[in-house]
């Protein structure tokens, strides 16, 4: 078995003759492996290097939207201590002509809203946290 | 000839432009948006002019700021390309009284092609077929209800100022069609402020065919074969071919179809590049569906196998030149395909994808032709539409052009955002596609049966090897700055 970085981001992989070129870009903590086109994501773990906060990951009872695009926030349709019903949308991104409403997991209260009309946003950022209303 | 010309238009497209104005040895002029100062149009322009703002309502869709430029600059005339200001009657009105030369039809022509129901009308007058239905709004829902006797169903209901699939009900049975009127109408005056609804036959499992004309100031028309777009995802095409392999199993309607194309567009007076769209049922009847008045997005396909460069038939034309190529002049060779690679993700729903393209593999080799708008380090706007890139393959046959396409996009490697690229692998190994089984709801229908690549452990632990690598290196790199904030903006 022989691998050889061959460009920047890309590598040459031989195992006995069977070559393959495999296109490695990182994407957050995570890797997207392309092989002829095809794609697989492919997470290194590495605790030295972990810097994970788990931002979008609930906790209990607590529900955090991100968005999973980029783009300007349009409308903002919820505000603190609102009642919200899961489905209810919360916030709108638009991108490249193209509408997102994020909407609610749980039924729950609004506990924050980052999310402001007319800011930028990137894609994973948390724009607003839902605690569930059942403890 | 003209010296120098503006392009009212950004990525690909106006790249597009750019390059036949270069062969031609006439200058080129970019506009540009602010977000836009960076872009690949600008950087293969000869002259650039900022247009202040970065929305397309305050940019590129500002006829009075681009006309103000090209005056400001010298510029005889403006390439609109297509989308933006390309089928604005007005726009084209403006240059004209501003002493400019309007790289397309006459305004009159875009008007009367532009309203769906003027131009059925005239379609029709000229003899090209159009669907059993009304030319006219419909009064009511009685109305509709006895026309749709008279045609048949299923019949479909539309909005006569609309368009992308807004106030448009398809109708099955008897009892559902005044509910139906209701809501199109409704629907057509909330998008459109235009409650005007016609009906139409509705044509069950159409293909999406258009024929390619050409025209010069002086009456002389010719047709370039037809294009198959039915392969298309919400009313947007996604992969189109030449010729169609409908028609290549009805050769006949090529002539009868392009005949019909030619008589349309000349009864509007048009002159320069234009489209006619058909539906065509499954028994190889067809139906004027619209025209568009501008160079398409997927033109190149017609120019590989015609070998003719619409784009500088287009200036030549506007420069008041005879057109001097004859309809028995005009053959076609061999099978073009194209993939419109866009920026957005087809796992979550085709979402869109802007940001930094990291890394840009392009294919080439035997019958390659790439219409690009980007280049690696550039950051794709979300402002926007996301397409980035055009594949097209020529071939000898539709088969050999689909491996060679396929071949292409295995070559083709946009990191650091998304794109459909696996999408479009996938949809090409799909044995319908490869029979050329298509019809305008074909997409609908394959993404229920859409087979998913799966890789073997043998592919998976390179790929892990080579990921395991690239970590290697990153922590390397990584010494200076500390990870990216997700916060910032």
């Amino acid at each position: 078995m022989s691998i050889v970085k061959v460009e920047r981001t890309v590598f040459s992989h031989l195992d006995g003759q069977r070559q393959r070129e495999l296109r490695v870009d990182s994407e957050g903590d995570s890797f997207v492996v392309t092989l002829r086109g095809r794609q697989t994501r492919i997470t290194i773990v590495d605790p030295r290097a972990w810097s994970g906060t788990g931002a979008g990951k609930a906790a209990s009872g607590i529900a955090k939207v991100a968005t999973p695009m980029p783009g300007k926030v349009i409308r903002v349709l919820v505000a603190l201590g609102d009642k919200v019903e899961p489905g209810q949308g919360l916030v709108v991104v638009e991108a490249m002509k193209m509408q997102n409403e994020l909407k609610s997991p749980i039924a729950g209260v609004i506990k924050q809203v980052q999310a402001v009309e007319g800011a930028t946003v990137t894609a994973n950022q948390v724009l607003a946290v839902v605690e569930s209303d059942a403890s | 000839m003209f010296r120098k010309v503006l392009v009212a238009n950004r990525g690909e497209i106006a790249v597009r432009v750019m390059r036949a104005l270069r062969e031609m040895k006439i200058g080129s002029v970019a506009v540009y948006s602010d977000v836009d100062r960076n872009a690949l149009h600008v950087r293969m322009a000869d002259e650039a002019i900022p247009l202040g703002g970065s929305a397309s309502s305050e940019t590129y869709l500002r006829g009075d700021k681009i006309v103000a430029a090209a005056i400001s600059c010298g510029a005889e005339a403006i390439h609109p390309g297509y989308g933006f200001l390309s089928e604005n009657a007005d726009f084209a009105a403006l240059c004209l009284a501003s002493g400019l030369v309007f790289i397309g039809p006459s305004a009159s022509a875009i008007e009367k092609l532009g309203s769906k129901t003027s131009a059925r009308d005239l379609a029709k007058k000229a003899g090209t077929p159009i669907p059993p239905g009304t030319e006219e709004a419909l009064k009511s829902a009685n109305e509709a209800k006895h026309i749709a006797q008279e045609i048949g169903y299923p019949v479909i209901l539309k909005a006569a100022a609309g368009g992308g699939g807004k106030g448009m009900r398809r109708v099955e049975r008897e009892e559902d069609i005044e509910a139906a009127f209701r809501d199109a109408s409704s629907e057509a005056e909330r998008s459109f402020r235009n409650a005007d609804v016609y009906i139409e036959k509705f044509i069950v499992r159409p293909r999406h065919i258009e024929i390619q004309v050409l025209g010069d100031q002086f009456g002389h028309m010719i047709y370039l074969g037809e294009r198959e777009c039915s392969v298309q995802r919400r009313h947007q095409k996604v992969i189109e071919e030449a010729p169609s392999p409908f028609i290549a199993k009805y050769p006949e309607l090529r002539q009868k179809m392009g005949e019909a194309a030619v008589a349309a567009a000349l009864a509007a007076g048009y002159y320069n590049a234009g489209t006619v769209e058909f539906l065509a049922d499954e028994t190889g009847r067809f139906y004027f569906l619209e025209m568009n008045t501008r160079l398409q997005v997927e033109h190149p396909v017609t120019e590989c196998i015609t070998g003719i460069d619409l784009v500088k038939w287009q200036l030549r034309i506007a420069a008041g030149e005879h057109l001097t190529i004859q309809q028995d002049e005009v053959s076609i060779r061999g099978w073009a395909m194209e993939c419109r690679l866009y920026a957005e993700d087809p796992d979550q729903g085709f979402l869109p994808s802007p940001g930094e393209i990291t890394s840009l593999s392009l294919p080439g080799g035997p019958g390659v032709r790439l219409d690009s708008g980007v280049y690696e380090g550039w950051s794709v706007p979300l402002e926007y539409d996301p397409l980035l890139i055009k594949l097209i393959v020529w071939a000898e046959t539709r088969q050999d052009a689909i491996a060679r396409l396929e071949r292409a996009l295995e070559e083709t490697h946009i990191g650091g955002i998304r794109t459909n690229i696996e999408f479009f692998l996938d949809v090409l190994a799909d044995p319908a596609f490869q029979a050329g089984d298509l019809h305008t709801g074909f997409l609908d229908e394959w993404f229920l049966r859409r087979k998913k690549h799966t890789f073997s452990a043998e592919d998976l632990a390179a790929a892990r090897k080579a990921a395991e690598l690239a970590a290697k290196g990153r922590k390397i790199e990584r010494v200076e700055p500390t990870a990216r904030s997700k916060w910032k903006g």
